[in-house]
């Protein structure tokens, strides 16, 4: 019966009927705008988390991916206004520069330990928002933040059914790309690399070259999701930098599971669905205590994520069966 | 500038006193750090458990809020070893990045559960000693920033004492220099990890009934910058360096001043993460670090 | 993957059921009103005060019989919905978005923070519903031209507003006093230093003082400007710089726990023995409480404060500060006032217009005319501007006043005159800039 469950072709079935579902699910809900726009915010975020966590394959980890979130999101707004061009194509402008930025970042951070590579990313994100307030304060509107072309005009019937089928698109484009880089031999090295340093070292790899590779690749997906959040909201202020955005990616990569490309997506999904959900149930501090719970107990029981849940539940199920 | 001498001793003083939260809340981090070799990115939350305690006990009994630290250190103590027992310990060596996951976890948790409590509004008491300010060498001192200073060392005397004199802190320093070799010698090093945790959650609650009593206001996320300086200086310094502590705290408070003096106060933390990066650009495990774990 | 499917779709139907539960009857007989407050996060203090001035006077209205729609031909009675903007940009949007369909909203009023107004307004623009904006501050907001604002309307001063108030004191009243009092020559300059909250609110002020000097021709120099982070709370770096400067007064932009702080270290530690200035959000009874003696003849600008009320609206002051307490316990705050006032204003307008048809109330907003409540309006109307659509606030400015029976300090009214019970006092330890 498993392996019925784990062929290529089931798996690609499995594929496609969620992306079939992705793609009914507003019109299920007739066009809701409200569903609508908590859908197209969690696709940003499932980009967003996605890319975090692909800096994972590595062993890396940051606390400030708001940076480049961020980063892409103002040179995408300032590039598509002063254009003219559509924020699609700008939005690979902001996601480069976010690339850039992460290059930087990336060769400072390679060689240092985890804590200290977590400071430093946190850090970064401070940096870069008080350059963007007082030195940049000219063409970022400083704390005001500036106007940011909308990704379809509002002009466009069903604006927002469109703007949420591309961004479902570039989605699973972005999955798919790290799809193929994780099988080709990136892929390998980057697992040898997470395992054990010195033997990958000794195989010919070059830990510093790949962790800078998954880096910059994590910064410019990163750009592009938070391009796409601007141009869906229409105006960019400094808070992007905020903490906040920092620690949502993780908290979604971490519940779903850490170094699998279905864990952000799930984990985004599943916290969405919570949060947004205790929120109609009129919990509010309570949210977060709820959500920090989950996260505690999901590090300490379930170390790979949600993802594993049906597994671990199998298991426990077969294991009940053979000694009854 | 007017003042030229007295004026650099008097923003001395400030830098001392300010100092003394980020000394407690750095040497219980390097404590902590010392003995499990786990980065606890929630010691803010701690540090405003600790102002939050001080001030229920001083609403409630009215006492000297001095006296309060006989009530926050035991607490925070507590809740260290908690913290310690149902967080820490189950993942202990299954990655450092989980440690500060879990972290992030407990970072909400804490804040929110204080915010349900205690509403998230800003908090302030008045120390009965607000109004008296001594003259000492010609440079204003309040009262009260004495009083915290002497605490301070009173405190890490004690902790001195602790660490160098009794079997239990022979133990401490013990697991900390060799986790292996101290679990040879019979040392019960999860144990030691309790009485870590412990102590620096103690720490962290006496600089939150020092940041209370100096007139300081608080609020359920008043924990966070504080924390995150106080790391930074264990990073500068070197972690597991009581030393490297105090020589980065001081380089810490000096690279603020002068980054509020020179570029404006909005870039008081850019300038003390600049350092910090710089710093490890230059020596990637801190001023004072072992140059291994 | 197939697991992972199976946990896909459950979640699909778990978020069906979730949107199923939140989808509202459409009842005709009510008026619908999203009041969008920070109830978490760290806004969630001033959410909190806008949310239960809102009820306040919903209840006010319900308890009256309700609002009367010519269309219905009776009076229908409001129903209050919250959105929880989490303090964020995207709760913002969420709760915005959730409030025009799921339980289409007739009219929205609230909106705290710049930054998370701004990333909402596209939605509102795009779906052409009524906004009586009470909070967010910024010109950045109210005059953007990306985005049709035509249903979004503003009541509450923006930073330009409020830093005329006390740069027009500062100069007809204070200077001369200054000079009176210690023989300077009338043509001396007066020595103003600005210490301001880094954000778009604190930059704002910032440069409104700056404006305001050159477009008046204020005998204003600027001798000293700081500037730091949101919740700070060691001044004492700038604050030295600041003296150093050698200013006659101290400009501050800041929120309440910033401003006792900054008194207490300016006035205690640094020896800063000068006036500060203080804006509207500080005017708050924990302000008193918090800075103590230290608070002693400051001035804080107001519109709204716990213990002072201009002459003409002192009747309906005490009786929405009383309401509030009993309805609450507590004092309402600045932005609780105007979301209040914002939600008699909208129902103004829905009953002018004699419909709930969006296009009407907006119409009827801007030709709205209606007597001021408790904040004192200029012209003693509330009004809407033509060109941005803000109403246009009398600000005053209060000194404080050791007040032995409270031991504490209690504001007095000394500016406009207008409005102005005493007269600003210089006090004896006092110390004048040089240079």
């Amino acid at each position: 019966m498993k392996s019925l469950l784990d062929s290529p072709r089931n798996r690609m079935y499995a594929i496609i009927a969620c992306l079939l579902m992705a793609l009914v699910l507003p019109i299920l809900f007739g066009l809701n705008l409200y569903i609508l726009t908590v859908l197209i915010l969690m696709v940003i975020f499932i980009i967003y988390a996605s890319s975090w966590n692909f800096l994972t394959y590595t062993g890396q980890g940051s606390l400030g991916h708001a940076a480049f979130f961020g980063l892409g999101g103002y040179i995408s707004a300032m590039v598509a206004s002063a254009s003219g061009i559509s924020p699609y194509i700008t939005m690979l402008v902001g996601g480069g520069a976010a690339a850039l930025v992460g290059l930087f970042i990336g060769v400072i951070c390679v060689r240092l330990k985890e804590w200290f590579l977590a400071m430093v990313t946190f850090g970064f994100a401070i940096i870069i928002q008080t350059l963007m307030v007082s030195q940049f304060a000219g063409v970022t509107g400083g704390w005001d933040g500036i106007a940011a072309p909308r990704l379809i005009s509002s002009a466009v019937p069903n604006y927002l059914l469109v703007e949420y089928y591309s961004i479902v698109l570039i989605a699973a484009l972005v999955v798919l790309l790290f799809w193929l880089i994780l099988r080709s031999r990136i892929g390998l090295a980057f697992a040898a690399i997470r395992e054990n340093e010195t033997e990958a070292r000794a195989a010919g790899i070059d830990p510093v070259r790949y962790r800078l590779f998954a880096f910059v690749v994590s910064a410019y997906f990163s750009g592009v999701a938070g391009a796409l959040e601007i141009h869906h909201l229409g105006y960019i202020t400094p808070e992007i930098f905020s903490v906040d955005i920092s620690f949502w990616p993780i908290i979604y990569s971490i519940s779903g599971g850490l170094g699998t490309l279905a864990g952000p997506i799930v984990g985004t999904i599943v916290i969405t669905v919570l949060w947004d959900g205790l929120q109609t149930l009129g919990i509010t501090y309570a949210r977060f205590i709820i959500i920090g719970l989950l996260l505690v107990l999901i590090i300490i029981f379930l170390p790979k994520g949600l993802i594993s849940l049906p597994d671990r539940i199998r298991k426990y199920l077969e294991g009940r069966q053979k000694t009854s | 500038m007017a003042g030229g001498i007295d004026v650099i001793l008097q923003v001395l003083i400030w830098g001392l006193y300010a100092g003394c939260i980020y000394i407690l809340l750095a040497i219980g981090l390097n404590l902590i750090f010392g003995v499990m070799k786990v980065v606890n990115f929630a010691h803010g939350e701690l540090l405003m458990l600790g102002a939050y305690i001080t001030f229920t006990f001083y609403a409630l009994s009215g006492f000297n809020p001095y006296v309060l630290l006989a009530a926050s250190v035991p607490t925070l103590i507590l809740a260290g070893v908690i913290i310690e027992r149902l967080c820490f310990r189950p993942i202990l060596g299954t990655g450092k990045l989980n440690e500060i996951f879990i972290s992030i976890g407990l970072i909400y948790i804490i804040q929110n559960a204080a915010a349900l409590i205690w509403t998230d509004e800003w908090r302030i008491i008045h120390s009965p000693y607000e109004k008296i300010t001594l003259s000492i060498f010609g440079v204003n001192m309040p009262l009260d920033y004495l009083i915290i200073i002497i605490t301070t060392i009173l405190i890490l005397i004690v902790l001195y004492l602790f660490l160098r004199k009794t079997r239990l802190g022979k133990a401490m320093r013990a697991t900390s220099q060799n986790r292996k070799g101290a679990m040879l010698m019979g040392i019960n090093v999860e144990r030691m990890d309790m009485l870590s945790f412990g102590i620096g959650a103690g720490l962290a609650g006496a600089a939150g009934t020092l940041w209370v009593v100096s007139g300081q206001v608080f609020n359920p996320y008043m924990g966070s910058i504080p924390a995150i300086k106080a790391f930074a200086i264990v990073i500068i310094g070197g972690l597991g360096s009581i030393p490297g502590a105090i020589i980065g705290g001081l380089i810490y408070g000096i690279a603020e001043n002068f980054a509020i003096f020179t570029l404006g106060g909005a870039w008081k933390d850019a300038v003390s993460f600049i350092i910090l990066i710089l710093v490890l650009i230059i020596r990637p495990t801190g001023i004072f670090g072992e140059s291994a774990e | 993957m197939r697991k992972e499917f199976i946990l896909l779709s459950l979640l699909c139907i778990g978020f069906a059921l979730f949107a199923g539960c939140t989808e509202q009857q459409a009842a005709t007989d009510e008026l619908k009103i999203g009041v969008m407050a920070s109830m978490t996060g760290p806004a969630s203090t001033t959410g909190k005060d806008i949310w239960q001035s809102a009820v306040l006077a919903a209840d006010e209205i319900n308890a009256d019989g309700g609002v009367y729609v010519a269309d219905l031909g009776k009076k229908i009675p409001i129903r209050l919905i919250q959105g929880d903007d989490e303090s964020t940009r995207e709760g913002g949007q969420k709760a915005v978005s959730r409030l025009i369909t799921q339980d289409n909203v007739d009219f929205l009023v609230g909106g705290f923070s710049s930054a998370v107004v701004s990333a909402h307004q596209s939605i509102v623009a795009e779906h052409k519903v009524p906004y009586i904006i009470s909070g967010a501050s910024s010109s950045a907001v109210s005059r953007r031209t990306d985005i049709d604002t035509s249903y979004m309307f503003f009541h509450r001063p923006n930073a330009e507003d409020s830093a005329e108030a006390i740069m027009l004191f500062i100069d007809r009243e204070m200077r001369p006093a200054l000079n009176e009092k210690y023989g300077f020559s009338a043509d001396r300059p007066l020595r103003l230093a600005i210490i301001y909250q880094d954000t778009s609110y604190g930059t704002g002020q910032r440069n409104a003082v700056h404006d305001h000097i050159k477009n008046y021709g204020l005998n204003i120099d600027v001798v000293a400007e700081e500037s730091f982070k949101m919740s700070e709370s060691d001044f004492r770096t700038s604050l030295t710089s600041i003296k150093a400067a050698n200013p006659d007064a101290v400009y501050t932009v800041t929120f309440l726990n910033e401003l006792v702080p900054l008194v207490q270290q300016g006035r205690r530690d640094v020896g800063l023995d000068t006036i500060f200035f203080a804006i509207e959000p500080n005017d708050d009874p924990d302000y008193y409480k918090g800075v103590g003696t230290y608070g002693e003849y400051g001035v804080l600008q107001s519109r709204f404060s716990p213990y002072a009320a201009p002459k003409e609206t002192e009747a309906a002051h005490a009786a929405f500060v009383q309401n509030f307490d009993k309805r609450w316990g507590g004092f309402p705050g600045m932005m609780g006032v105007a979301t209040y006032e914002a939600l008699y204003v909208g129902v103004q307008a829905v009953e002018n217009a004699g419909t709930l048809d969006k296009v009407a109330v907006r119409d009827a907003l801007n030709d709205l005319e209606i007597p001021q409540m408790i904040e004192v309006m200029e012209d003693g109307t509330i009004v809407f501007s033509d060109e941005f659509r803000e109403s246009k606030f009398d600000l005053y400015l209060a000194q404080l006043r050791w007040d032995q029976d409270a031991g504490e300090t209690r504001p007095v009214i000394i500016y406009p005159d207008s409005l102005k019970e005493t007269d600003f006092v210089l006090p004896d330890w006092y110390k004048p800039g040089q240079g």
